[in-house]
């Protein structure tokens, strides 16, 4: 069982993730916009961020990622968005893993799977 | 691809946050690529001037330490280009939107610089360090570069063995020119059998395409790591199959001016009769901030009222300079300086605005900035009172700080 900050700033879109990835067994802290992100990775330290990009109070979730990151660089980040644009941005490089929201979380799910195994391997 | 589109798809990225701890105290109040050179320059004018010379129009300059000085120079001196049109010679400070870190290694001050990259978006990026002397057509290392389709390529210098070992980074390349490996500083060098006494040593100059750059400066930001591009970024690009290239540098004369001893020897150079690097190529020219200075004056002939004769052989005068009845010899004579009557400046550097006094005595010293050397001091003579008050390099050069108020013997 892993302990997941999900970052997404819709209720509905949140909700449901928290309720499939607690079935899974995980443990999920959600914040709604990346600054109270930052600040929840630096109190919970989780192990592994959903990160969605488009977030309200003047800090998107690259740049919301790009702080975790500086804080703590071993944390898997994994970007969830509705948007493949946002994979020109150089900075969304720095993902785990991309991955664009869909009605099917499978894709999700198998990142979420891949990421905590790549953390529990180094 | 034409040379012209080459170079206009170039971003030209030149570090210039290092502290230069080994340049102390000349690097006291200024980052090492502001230190003054060769009487007219600051360090960073050959880099710059060789963007200039090569055609690249599109040049930041990293800053971080100490940088106010290099931000003067760089805008009094190297707003040269017409932004309006995408060409420039700008200092970036640290924006920190990645990190509240300082640059923490070569590498991560570009990381620290995604986001320009993102604006620009270059093909290409060119990384330089502020603080060399050379001369060098980038342009020949961008061809070479996109020619062989590289990830990242190497500028080297051929150096004999003994001069790199522990000092410099060795690159060793197969037959095609790709490199094999990149080892920083290594106590025996040397790749080659059948001629193990030089190597090939990294000059500090890559070209990366830029977004394996961008790859490989995100993955070293999230490693533990030196986050330094010839210890852990090229090595590792290496190791991991990327295409990395070495671009042999052919002109000759690169120095790092990494040391104090490095500083006064690279200066020497240029008074010698036949300079390994001659400042007068009118073809490569160096240029630098130009101030308004009246002429260089050097007066008394000699014979009358007992006023020594001046006599000035092998140095250079910068403008605005006065040098009165004085014996100069084998020195650089900075803008402004002055000096008086009966004074003897021998193997000596002298930055601008001093003022050496009466009957002075300098050898083999750097006396730097808005210094006032009194009537019948003596400097580099006897050195027991030099190394109590002032720093003297390993290899016993003299030096004053800027503006330090002379010492009572």
């Amino acid at each position: 069982m892993a302990m997941i900050l999900l970052v997404e700033d819709e209720e509905s879109i949140r909700l449901l993730y928290q309720q499939e990835l607690e079935q899974q067994g995980h443990q999920v802290q959600c914040a709604a916009d990346g600054k109270t992100a930052v600040e929840m990775a630096r109190e919970h330290a989780p192990d592994l961020v959903i990160m969605d990009i488009n977030l309200p109070e003047r800090m998107d979730g690259i740049e919301s990622m790009a702080k975790i990151l500086s804080d703590n660089k071993d944390i898997p980040v994994i970007i969830n968005t509705g948007y493949s644009e946002y994979q020109d941005n150089f900075m969304s490089w720095a993902a785990d893993a991309y991955v664009l929201k869909s009605a099917d979380l499978g894709p999700l799910k198998e990142a979420v799977q891949e990421a905590l195994a790549k953390r529990e391997a180094s | 691809m034409l040379l012209s589109d080459l170079l206009k798809k170039t971003l030209v990225m030149v570090l210039a946050g290092g502290q230069g701890e080994r340049l102390y105290p000349l690097t006291k109040e200024r980052a090492k690529p502001a230190v003054p050179f060769g009487g007219s320059y600051r360090i960073i004018d050959f880099t710059l001037s060789n963007c200039l010379n090569s055609g690249l129009r599109r040049v930041l300059v990293l800053t971080q330490y100490k940088s106010d000085s290099l931000n003067r120079h760089v805008k009094l001196g190297w707003d040269i280009f017409n932004p309006a049109i995408g060409e420039y010679i700008e200092t970036r400070p640290p924006q920190q939107r990645l990190s509240s870190d300082w640059y923490l290694g070569t590498a991560h001050a570009i990381y620290q610089n995604i986001y320009t990259l993102e604006e620009v978006r270059p093909r290409h990026v060119l990384v330089l360090g502020g603080d060399h002397v050379y001369r060098m057509d980038y342009g020949k290392m961008l061809l070479a570069h996109e020619r062989a389709g590289a990830d990242a390529t190497i500028a080297c210098i051929e150096r004999p063995a003994r001069e790199a070992a522990g000092e410099l980074g060795v690159v060793c390349a197969d037959a095609d020119m790709r490199a094999v490996s990149l080892v920083e500083k290594p106590s025996e060098p040397g790749c080659s059998s059948d001629r193990p006494d030089v190597c090939l040593c990294s000059m500090g100059i890559y070209v990366f395409r830029t977004e394996t750059l961008v790859h490989r400066v995100i993955e070293d930001a999230r490693k533990d790591s030196s986050h330094d591009f010839a210890r852990d970024v090229l090595p590792d690009m290496i190791e991991r199959g990327d295409r990395v290239f070495v671009h042999r540098h052919e002109g000759g004369y690169w120095r790092d001016i990494g040391t104090l001893d490095a500083y006064w020897d690279a200066n020497m150079d240029l008074v010698s009769v036949q300079p390994e690097f001659n400042l007068y190529d009118t073809e490569w020219p160096v240029r630098s901030r130009a101030a308004s200075r009246p002429p260089a004056k050097i007066v008394f002939a000699g014979g009358s009222g007992g006023i020594p004769k001046a006599e000035v052989f092998n140095s250079l005068v910068c403008d605005g300079a006065i040098l009165s009845g004085a014996y100069v010899c084998d020195s650089i004579v900075g803008p402004d300086v002055r000096v008086e009557v009966g004074s003897r400046i021998e193997q000596s550097i002298i930055l601008d605005e001093t003022a050496v006094g009466r009957g002075a005595v300098i050898r083999k010293a750097i006396i730097d900035k808005r210094n006032v050397i009194p009537d019948d001091a003596r400097i580099g003579v006897d050195r027991g009172w030099d190394s109590s008050h002032f720093a003297i390099s390993a290899g016993g050069v003299v030096v004053v700080p800027k503006g330090m108020p002379f010492p009572r013997a």
